[in-house]
């Protein structure tokens, strides 16, 4: 393990502008963070892990291929689905806030962050949430964290929900399968991918469903001819990120966005060409004073803001 | 016109008729609190507040207001009772508006006697708490529960009634919920077939409006190997009495009811309101005498369901579905409908309403006297109606059956339903 | 068809409410049946189904069934300087509807309506007095549901389920409210309308949606709610285990979780609570049981074979005395009513139960529960547990009667052990029924000043002046010291 919560709260300090730096593998969400400005990472390291609880405590720095290998060994996993592990940290992941192409299966990345302690624009150790699997006690500030960019405190540690390793786990990949009869008809699919042709469905659960579920993606898709069990995904375009409604993806067409693969029955569609970043939600005063009241002087990773122009 | 007699056992002449007679003597002791109301002081105190009672209350689904709640209500009668609060219109507009269908009861964890409290605090309220007799109960009122105790009354009352109809003197917003009655009744016979005894309680308003219903049980009961005696003039059961708070008028229809019936044979009902009435009359006098003949009371359909493989073959099956809808005082007090189902099942295919048994907003004299929430109850029910389909609803009991049908309902008993599917006279 | 019901209006006359100028301007805005101002109606929002009594009651009670209509009461409540508490079904445990003071009572109990469902993407908009069981219900004609399934869910609204962050039996997988809520549309203190979330899965902008579920009423009022919809499993296996001792059933518990199966629900009863259940609905429940598992595995069929057959051989393993596994839909029902009756059960053994709701890690189950017993014993109350054992979350029933002299003051100071005996092993405040009144006290037990101060200054983001249902969840003096302003536009 490196660092302490209280050292890191030391290096972050009450004042002047600090950035607070990951595996810089998401660091233009949200916009360029400010050059010049003085650069902290959170502690690294697994805290504590039960695997009888389904929780972990884990510090932010911790990359997540770090801690899958460590869940890995009790047959668990961490909804943390970023597109380069070895780099990302799970305190990165949590404040982008973008769920990994298994959201549909596994949740989305918000659902997942139990209790976290973070360094206020004071520079103090704040907690927020609980390390209980369930829990209403106080406001829910955690779910205000994740996809905060770090703009409202910098995670520190984290205690994230767990859940068991699938048993079986298989991508099939199926030229000309309807995508949304599969969405319909699936239940054991953790991701649905579609470019407009061709479909690639990942079946997790226990064997027998896979193979249960593997039937029906070959009888969508016209016969085994058309159905091909694959690695893993496609390649992901990493031009734009576009999130519309699920059933809105319908209307997309092959060559749409110079090339897509959209999440299906999830809604976020990855773009070959740029597209403008999603429209706020809520009004711009509230989220305003939000962030006045966390971080009143704008001192948290300057630049990068959840508010888009 | 009530026309020729019908074939009805002798009846001991009744004693003391109008009288306020003193309570019996067996009675039990009611442990009443200091307070203005005739309740149970730990009967009151049992309700926990939780609220789960609510999505069971037909006033409080159509209205929202807790104050038309159960809990509402009873947290009412405890401001009432111990608080000191005023009887107030406020108060009475709880109390009033409460349709007593008792579909609190089997949703109330603690196990609270809803019904009993209410009828505590209608009591109350109609021998002088708050505003003086007369203002709750008033003379019409009372008129009108005396008339349905005096049988001949009400006969020559509701056929006088059906020539008003069809003469057009009913006023529309009085007609608009009473049934289009007959002009002429069936003549009822008692079974001269060879059979297992049984009496079928006939009472007032179902002798009086809906006779057809009475001769279809008894043609279907004798089919299941009845011999069915009729009682001679047994007059109302007296629910409307006991849930208007008039207990002593309750208790003096029950005393002739019993006396009507003798013997050991089972006493089968075909209206689930009275049935309950029946039930109840062991808690309601308190003797040992009513408690044994409150063991001897069953739903008709309670006893052919125990017979079912006595039951007429259909020999001409219903052509649509039926929806059974439950009569609150079949399902919530005497919870026998499943009996409903066995004895209909072989002759229709059944479908269910989605809304749990809620009440329909019939509720005896309720939807007369508060005809505005009595329809807003019934919108709910006629949408669940809707839902399932079906264009029969089979109805086992007449308030219900003539509160619906005066929807344009076709709401029918389930006793006529059988005799027709089995082609039995009915 | 039949019209609709209206309740008479207050006759202009000597209550004092109906003479208020709010009242006025309410009765503008809504129906003039819609605003209630009687005494006893205002006396009957006073309470929900916590008991708490704070002194305080409604100063006026509105029935809005609209949107605009909610907007409209929370306009006139502020400008009359007055504060507003929303209120559901007031099926509410922790006291989170209670009025203190004498404010604005806004109930959505009139706004029933479920607005759109959308089987295909899963969603459904639902005004917030729809009942949770009747939303699942309506949902049955496509094979849907709404995960999150309280105890009172055949009596709770959904706007309360958001308010709370309600959980219930399956929530154990599923996952609690906030899972389960994808957009809301608010009105927010200063009486404006937005929306909160969004359909689409990445809205741009914090997670106010998320900020927004479980704060007990004090960021605004739901008006209009899109729940995501879950599918019926094809499969479903419910289980009965009995052991002979608690400590087997808690490892049990561990042993099911450790080997990667995380079932539906998994709920435990207690010796005594087992028997009364057992008493009362006669569900098959063995009397002599110290305690019971109920679990219920669902999904598609083979995964649960494989698991039911697997949590079949941990329990026997844990010393499991019999395994009874429901054959049919019928002796499912049957297992579930006996959990579910719970509470009708121990009404049989005495009339008043206090019920708390504390979540420790699943780890510690056994040392918390052998304290709550001892705790109970302490104070010479009856205590009963019957609890969702797959997350934690303990539910101490201590019954009592309350018109025994002196013993509320047990049953309180047996609660605060409770609550501290939970916080020592490491658990929360509450799993499911919300601070409200009841455990602000006990905020600070689990939060230290900087924490709760971060909580504030969400509330003060939201309401500046605290005019939505104050004196909730936070203690008084949450808030540490005044915030410098940032001047506007200085981060963006």
């Amino acid at each position: 393990m490196t660092g302490t919560l209280d050292g890191f709260a030391a290096e972050v300090g009450p004042a002047e502008p600090v950035t607070v730096v990951g595996g810089r593998t998401q660091w233009s969400v949200g916009g360029a963070p400010a050059e010049d400005v003085r650069e902290v990472r959170a502690p690294a390291g697994i805290v504590a892990h039960e695997p009888a609880e389904l929780t972990v405590r884990v510090r932010a720095g911790t990359t997540v291929a770090e801690l899958d290998a460590a869940l890995a060994e009790h047959g668990q996993m961490v909804p943390l689905d970023p597109p380069d592990p070895e780099r990302a940290t799970v305190g990165g992941v949590l404040a982008v806030g973008r769920s990994g192409i298994r959201r549909l299966g596994r949740g989305p990345v918000r659902d997942c962050l139990l209790e976290a302690r973070y360094v206020s624009a004071e520079g103090r150790v704040v907690k927020a949430g609980g390390p209980t699997v369930k829990n209403v006690s106080g406001f829910d500030l955690c779910r205000l964290l994740v996809g905060s960019l770090g703009t409202l405190g910098l995670l520190a540690e984290v205690v994230v929900r767990v859940s068991p390793r699938p048993a079986a786990s298989r991508w099939l990949q199926a030229a000309g399968a309807d995508p949304f009869a599969l969405r319909r008809r699936l239940l054991g699919a953790s991701s649905i991918l579609w470019d407009g042709a061709t479909t690639w469905v990942l079946l997790e659960g226990h064997p027998a469903d896979v193979d249960a579920e593997s039937a029906v993606v070959t009888s969508v898709a016209g016969g085994a001819a058309a159905v091909a069990e694959v690695a893993g995904p496609p390649p992901l375009p990493a031009g734009g990120r576009l999130s519309a409604r699920p059933s809105a993806l319908r209307d997309l067409r092959t060559g749409d966005h110079a090339g897509f693969v959209a999440e299906v029955g999830v809604g976020v569609v990855h773009t070959t060409a740029p597209v403008p970043p999603p429209p706020l939600a809520g009004p711009r005063e509230l989220h305003r004073r939000i962030k006045a009241v966390f971080d009143p002087t704008g001192r948290l990773n300057p630049g990068r803001s959840v508010v888009t122009a | 016109m009530s026309g020729r007699a019908d074939e009805r056992e002798a009846v001991p002449p009744e004693t003391a008729a109008g009288a306020e007679p003193a309570p019996a003597p067996g009675r039990a002791p009611l442990a009443v609190a200091p307070g203005p109301l005739r309740v149970d002081d730990a009967e009151l105190a049992a309700c926990v507040s939780c609220g789960l009672c609510l999505p069971h209350c037909p006033t409080w689904r159509v209205t929202g207001a807790e104050l038309l709640s159960p809990r509402g209500r009873i947290a009412a009668m405890r401001a009432v009772q111990w608080g000191g609060a005023e009887l107030d219109g406020t108060f009475v507009r709880a109390m009033d508006t409460c349709v007593q269908c008792r579909g609190c009861e089997p949703a109330c964890p603690s196990g609270v006697p809803f019904g009993r409290l209410m009828e505590g605090t209608r009591e109350a309220l109609a021998f002088g708490a708050g505003r003086g007799r007369g203002a709750y109960q008033p003379w019409w009122r009372r008129l009108g529960y005396e008339v349905l105790g005096r049988h001949r009354l009400l006969l020559a009352g509701s056929t006088a009634l059906a020539v008003a109809q069809r003469l057009r003197l009913v006023p529309e917003r009085v007609d608009r919920s009473l049934p289009r009655l007959s002009l002429r009744r069936p003549r009822l016979r008692r079974s001269n077939v060879t059979g297992e005894p049984v009496w079928l309680f006939t009472g007032c308003v179902m002798d009086a409006w809906q006779r057809d219903v009475h001769v279809a049980t008894i043609a279907v009961l004798e089919a299941a190997g009845a011999r069915v005696r009729l009682p001679g003039d047994p007059g109302c059961c007296g629910a409307l009495h006991a849930h208007a708070g008039l207990r002593a008028g309750a208790e003096r229809l029950a005393r002739r009811v019993i006396a009507a019936l003798p013997g050991d044979d089972p006493v089968l009902v075909s209206s689930a309101g009275c049935g309950a009435a029946l039930k109840d009359y062991g808690h309601l006098l308190g003797t040992p005498e009513a408690e044994r003949f409150a063991r001897r009371v069953l739903d008709v359909h309670e006893w052919l369901a125990a017979r079912a493989d006595r039951l007429p073959p259909p020999v001409r099956p219903l052509a649509g579905p039926v929806a059974v809808q439950d009569p609150c005082h079949l399902r919530h007090v005497q919870r026998a409908h499943p009996s409903v189902r066995a004895v209909l099942a072989p002759y229709a295919t059944l479908v269910e309403l989605d809304d749990e048994g809620l009440c329909c907003g019939a509720g005896g004299t309720y939807s007369a006297l508060q005809p505005d929430l009595a329809a807003g109850i019934r919108a709910r029910k006629l949408e669940a109606i809707g839902r399932t389909g079906a264009a029969v609803v089979a109805s086992a009991n007449p308030g219900c059956a003539l509160h619906l049908a005066a929807a344009g309902v076709d709401a029918r008993h389930p006793m006529t339903l059988v005799a027709e599917a089995a082609g039995l006279p009915g | 068809m039949a019209q609709r019901y209206r309740e008479p209006v207050t006759p202009p006359g000597p209550s004092t409410a109906a003479a208020d100028p709010l009242v006025a301007d309410l009765r503008r805005a809504l129906a003039p049946d819609r605003v209630r101002t009687e005494d006893l109606e205002l006396a009957l929002y006073g309470r929900d189904a916590s008991g708490i009594d704070a002194g305080g009651r409604a100063a006026v009670v509105c029935l809005p069934e609209t949107t605009e209509e909610v907007a409209a009461c929370v306009r006139a409540a502020r400008a009359h300087g007055r504060p507003f508490v929303a209120r559901g079904a007031g099926t509410g445990l922790a006291g989170g509807a209670v009025p203190v003071g004498e404010p604005v009572v806004i109930v959505t109990t009139r706004m029933t309506r479920i607005l759109e469902v959308d089987p295909d993407e899963r969603v459904a908009w639902v005004q917030p007095g729809v009942l949770n069981l009747d939303l699942t219900r309506h949902l049955a004609t496509w094979d849907l549901h709404f995960a999150p399934d309280p105890s009172s869910q055949q009596a709770c609204t959904i706007g309360g389920n958001v308010a709370n962050n309600s959980g219930g039996p399956h929530c154990l997988r599923d996952g609690v409210t906030s899972a389960h809520v994808v957009a809301l549309e608010v009105v927010l203190p200063d009486g404006s309308v937005t929306v909160l979330g969004a359909l689409d899965p990445e809205p741009g902008g914090y997670d106010l949606r998320g900020a927004f579920v479980g704060s007990e009423g004090c960021l605004g009022i739901a008006t209009r709610v899109a729940v995501r919809l879950t599918p019926n499993p094809p499969a479903v296996r419910t289980l009965l285990a009995d052991f002979a001792s608690v400590e087997d059933a808690a490892a049990t518990v561990s042993a099911v979780i450790a080997a990667g199966i995380v079932p539906a629900a998994l709920e435990m009863m207690d010796a005594r609570i087992t028997a009364a259940v057992e008493d009362y609905v006669g569900a098959g429940y063995p009397r002599d049981a110290a305690a019971v598992l109920l679990v219920e595995l669902d999904g598609l069929p083979a995964g649960v074979e494989a698991h039911a057959a697997e949590v079949v051989r941990l329990a026997t393993a844990h010393g499991a005395r019999a395994v009874r596994v429901a054959a049919d839909d019928a002796e499912r029902a049957l297992l579930w009513k006996g959990r579910k009756s719970a509470f009708g059960a121990v009404a049989r053994i005495l009339p008043d139960y206090y019920l708390h709701d504390t979540v420790v890690p699943r780890t510690r189950l056994v040392e918390v529960l052998r304290r709550v017993y001892q705790i109970a014993e302490r104070h010479d109350l009856v205590v009963v547990n019957v609890f969702h054992a797959g997350d934690g979350n303990l539910h101490p029933l201590l019954l009592f009667d309350r018109r025994v002299p002196g013993v509320m003051d047990r049953v309180h100071a047996a609660g605060e052990e409770i609550v501290a005996a939970s916080l020592e092993a490491g658990g929360v405040l509450s799993g499911e029924h919300g601070i409200g009144l009841e455990k602000k006290a006990y905020m600070d037990r689990l939060f230290g000043p900087d924490d709760l101060d971060a909580q504030a200054r969400l509330r003060e983001a939201f309401d500046p002046d605290g005019a939505a249902n104050p004196d909730k969840v936070l203690p008084a003096g949450a808030r540490c010291g005044d915030l410098q302003r940032a001047p506007e536009g200085a981060w963006i």
